[in-house]
């Protein structure tokens, strides 16, 4: 199948480190492609460039369905079909959850669509992550797992081809990494493509199709997960420190 | 936390009732004087809140498109002889314009600097005002400004009754558009904006887009009350562009609730009138203001609105056992 996001050689600095270095992937139509690596090995700084928010690559070109969109403004990343998450809880913390998913189908890459349209995705996006109950609370109010689930409902409302989940699971309970592998799954069901970093391995092992590890900016191995994970290389570099995740996260 | 807080239906038709019926029931012209002025500074107070509390943005150049609106309309009627029906509509325009103007450079800054170019526009405009003295009259101000006329009928008869009239209704469709911008997928962006920035551009807005729609509409009708304040007193003064001006009306946002659509109109109301009702005091009343604003800020954060809702809830807790369904058992209350 085609590749839809393909990134070559992009590099990202911060002074004299090195978060994001060569970095070269293709994520293909439709799959799930898996991001590990250790604390620090550049996975967010990937989805950064990718999206242009808040910095571009300072080098390396990367393709979206063909198209160059490495210094293209970010709002217009959206537009073109690529919506993310954030690692840490974001949300507009004075708008109720619908007005939170609302925006997206109102900007994102379905824009355009009539008030009703726009009121109707609003409300089965909320439940397909499954929200539901009250949608006029303020988003500031709301348990971390609803936070963590309006977050990708609100990225879902813009209709993206290209879905980037940034630590879906983490700080979550055990029944609600759960409910979100199953979330993710059926989120690839309805055939976005997905690029998931994780750090909770089981989660990342379950759903995803191709895994990648990156350790100090680099890509240290990519393939089957099953392959992936029994590589020395990475037991090193990442199980070994990281294996009690693997643990606690059955 | 700012939420969208609201007086009950109820109490705005109440308020629209009264303020209709004063004219007819009080003689005193002084009252009405300062019912306009205070209508003025509500609608001035309202739409700035479009950028400085919805919108988040640090804009002190708000009181320049007031400020605008009152010699563009003076201007256009008194220099250029037009219609004076078209210095209203003039004085929205030239705001605007203005409010796009200073909103390229804000698109580019943060914090404090926004704070410093914004004010630093409404400082260049009054010097050009200072300059065009041929136009503009200078440091003594724009004087005799014709006051409005349509169909030969001037605002001024029936002791400038009309000019209540049409300050409410300027104030009435303000409110009303106001309320819709608020709450229109524009308004949400902005609020959205405001929260969270970045994340707001990551779902597809346009930073720059939106930033230039909302200084604009923060514009109109701040530049429409700027010329009815001319044609109404008759003159236009560079004090407008001063700073007595900004902190008078940013007191009134601030104490009355700032990021809320009413907040703005109940504190223009209460300050207009506590000011005028000082005005013997001299220096005293800023003084008198001042701690005021301080007491206020200190126990209702949220300005005076907030105070109103409280006492609402109260009001409605201590009426709801007489209501005639039975009301649920309260140990202990009062
Ligand atoms: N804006 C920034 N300024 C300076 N350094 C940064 C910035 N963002 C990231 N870094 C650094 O770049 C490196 C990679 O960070 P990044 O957040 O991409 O790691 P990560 O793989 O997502 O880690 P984690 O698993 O903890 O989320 C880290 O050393 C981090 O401190
Ligand atoms: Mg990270």
């Amino acid at each position: 199948m085609a590749d839809v996001l393909v990134v070559e050689n992009v590099v990202k600095t911060f002074g004299a480190l090195r978060a994001v270095d060569g970095v070269s992937l293709s994520v293909r139509e439709g799959e799930v492609f898996g991001v590990a690596g250790p604390n620090g090995s550049g996975k967010s700084t990937l989805f950064n460039i990718i999206t242009g928010i808040p910095f571009h690559a300072d080098s390396g070109r990367i393709l979206f369905d063909g198209t160059p969109i490495e210094r293209m403004p970010p709002h217009a990343i959206c537009r073109a079909g690529i919506a993310r998450t954030f690692q840490t809880e974001t949300d507009f913390e004075t708008l109720s959850l619908f007005d939170n998913v609302k925006l997206g189908t109102v900007y994102g890459h379905a824009r355009g669509m009539s008030e009703e349209e726009q009121r109707r995705v609003t409300r089965e996006t909320l439940e397909f992550v499954g929200l539901g109950g009250d949608h006029d609370r303020p988003a500031g109010d709301i348990s971390v797992f609803d936070k963590k689930r309006l977050m990708i409902a609100s990225a879902l409302a813009t209709k993206p081809r290209l879905l980037l989940l940034d630590e879906p699971a983490s700080g979550l309970t055990r029944p609600e990494i759960r409910e979100t592998s199953a979330l993710i799954r059926r989120l690839s069901e309805t055939g976005v493509t997905i690029v998931l970093i994780e750090h909770v391995l089981p989660l990342l092992l379950t759903v995803s199709n191709r895994l990648m590890v990156l350790n100090f900016g680099q890509v240290l191995t990519e393939g089957h997960p099953k392959e992936v994970v029994k590589n020395e290389q990475v037991i090193e570099a990442y199980l070994g420190k990281r294996g009690d995740h693997g643990r606690d996260a059955a | 936390m700012k939420t969208l807080v609201r007086p009950p239906v109820i109490a705005r038709a109440l308020v629209l009732i009264a303020l209709l019926a004063v004219p007819l029931v009080v003689e005193d012209q002084y009252i009405r004087h300062t019912l306009v002025v205070a209508m003025l500074y509500a609608i001035v107070a309202a739409n700035w809140d479009v950028t400085l509390g919805f919108a988040g943005i640090f804009n002190f150049g708000h009181l320049a498109f007031f400020a605008l609106g009152a010699y563009s309309a003076g201007m256009l009627t008194k220099k250029f002889g037009f219609p004076t029906w078209t210095g209203i509509p003039f004085a929205a325009l030239v705001a605007t314009i203005a409010s796009l103007i200073v909103c390229l450079p804000v698109l580019r800054l943060k914090g404090i600097y926004v704070v410093l170019v914004t004010y630093a526009f409404s400082q260049l405009c009054y010097q050009v005002i200072l300059n065009q003295t041929e136009y503009t009259g200078g440091t003594f101000g724009l004087v005799l400004v014709p006051p409005l006329e349509v169909f030969g009928y001037s605002f001024r008869s029936a002791g400038n009754i009309p000019y209540y009239y049409l300050a409410l209704a300027l104030l009435v469709v303000s409110t009303v558009y106001l309320h819709f911008v608020i709450r229109s997928n524009l308004g949400r962006s902005i609020i959205a904006l405001r929260d969270n920035e970045a994340y707001a551009i990551s779902r597809g807005v346009a930073l720059a887009r939106q930033r230039f729609l909302t200084f604009g509409a923060s514009a109109i009708f701040t530049g429409a009350a700027g010329g009815l304040y001319a044609q109404y007193l008759r003159t236009a003064s560079p004090d407008m562009f001063g700073f007595a001006f900004v902190t008078f009306t940013l007191a009134m946002l601030l104490l009355g609730g700032i990021g809320t659509m009413w907040g703005p109109i109940i504190g223009a109301f209460v300050f207009t009138f506590i000011s005028e009702a000082m005005i013997d005091l001299k220096e005293w009343r800023w003084l008198i203001i001042g701690t005021l604003i301080v007491v206020v800020l200190r126990f209702f954060p949220a300005g005076l609105l907030s105070l109103v809702e409280q006492i609402g809830e109260r009001l409605g807790r201590r009426l709801q056992p007489a209501a005639p369904v039975p009301a649920p058992e309260r140990p202990g209350s009062g």
